[in-house]
């Protein structure tokens, strides 16, 4: 495995240093398949995609109008395109309402609502170019600002 | 006797108001930084209050969002689970470039070694290309230039076996420059490409 590294590293050099660079990559617009990936995730953990649920294992991409659902002793770790990290207890349901990054000025949109459970928010870059940024509803509340980490339960905490 | 009466009142009154509210919400903010507004939701029941590191905790029950009667440290132990979901933080490394172009110096072609280690060290790595350049030429030419700079090595990662759905690019311009300097300066350390592992 060690001798597997290096011609690895050369090839790696080798290609970076091409200097033919495809025309077809320079876009403005970037291409943003997903707004947020699983990490971590341990017991019951779904996503739900329209009509389709998926075993939120790690690896599994989270998209604009998903919700991602635990259950008894679940919890979850997602990562977003601006950083953002989103993670969630057991019994905890949260849907993502909104995701505009522009990665170029961080302006964007980045909105959740927590229906229930408990979870914390670490906001990235999309924080940092404006307070308004950041939306988090409850059943009960808005919140809106620039904290570093917000931490949310509805109901009986666990 | 009359304040018998009322701690008593005080001990029960929760307990009896706690099967008859809905459940309660919680919110909370760590750090000494930064500050959340809380907007009651209910229209019958306009409410508004701060959350921050004055008032670190707020609580919601059905009344008027206001300070929580528990401490942050006791709605942390309250949700542990959720708190030990969070993921490792990205690892940053910085390739830089020769001035005006796309083509990297001599030294970081030694770093893209180190990002392929890092990749193997993830359950499920994705990757962040993100362009910077300094502050010679206009911003809409640094704007190109930047994003560029991230498409290649984009490229080249997907070459080399990196899942194209796993490897974002965007370029940031001169808007953040590593090390500050006064528009039109040329400044090596400022033309680069960070990768985030994620």
């Amino acid at each position: 495995m060690k001798h597997f590294k290096h011609p690895l590293a050369v090839l790696a050099v080798g290609a970076l240093t091409g200097s033919a660079t495809p025309a077809l990559a320079e876009q403005a617009v970037l291409f943003q398949p997903w707004a947020a990936g699983i990490k971590v995730s341990n017991g019951p953990v779904q996503i739900v995609h329209g009509e389709k649920t998926y075993n939120g294992r790690v690896g599994a991409k989270l998209r604009v109008n998903d919700l991602v659902i635990t259950g008894e002793n679940g919890s979850v770790g997602l990562v977003f395109l601006d950083n953002s990290t989103l993670t969630m207890g057991p019994d905890s349901e949260v849907e993502l309402k909104r995701y505009n990054y522009d990665p170029t000025t961080y302006m964007g949109a980045f909105d959740v609502f927590v229906k229930k459970g408990t979870v914390a928010l670490q906001p990235g870059d999309l924080a940092e170019s404006g307070p308004d940024n950041v939306s988090v509803t409850t059943p009960k509340a808005e919140l809106k600002g620039n904290a570093k980490q917000l931490l949310i339960s509805v109901g009986d905490a666990k | 006797m009359k304040s018998f009466i009322i701690s008593a009142a005080l001990i029960f009154l929760p307990i009896l108001s706690g099967c008859a509210t809905p459940p309660r919400e919680y919110y909370a903010v760590s750090g000494d930084k930064g500050a959340m507004t809380v907007t009651s939701r209910d229209a019958g029941k306009p409410g508004k209050t701060t959350l921050d590191a004055a008032n670190p905790v707020v609580m919601h029950d059905g009344d008027q969002p206001r300070a929580g009667d528990i401490s942050a440290e006791q709605l942390r132990s309250r949700m542990t689970q959720a708190l030990a979901a969070q993921p490792l933080p990205p690892k940053r490394f910085t390739l830089y470039f020769i001035e005006g172009s796309d083509i990297l110096t001599t030294e970081s072609k030694a770093v893209v070694t180190s990002i392929f280690d890092e990749i193997k060290q993830r359950p499920d790595p994705d990757l962040i290309v993100v362009g910077h350049t300094d502050r010679v030429g206009s911003i809409a030419d640094n704007d190109q230039l930047s994003i560029k700079r991230a498409n290649t090595v984009r490229q080249q990662l997907i070459k080399l076996g990196i899942d194209a759905e796993n490897i974002q690019a965007s370029g940031r311009g001169e808007r953040s420059p590593l090390v500050p300097t006064a528009d039109e300066v040329a400044e090596p350390r400022n033309r680069r490409v960070e990768i985030m592992v994620r």
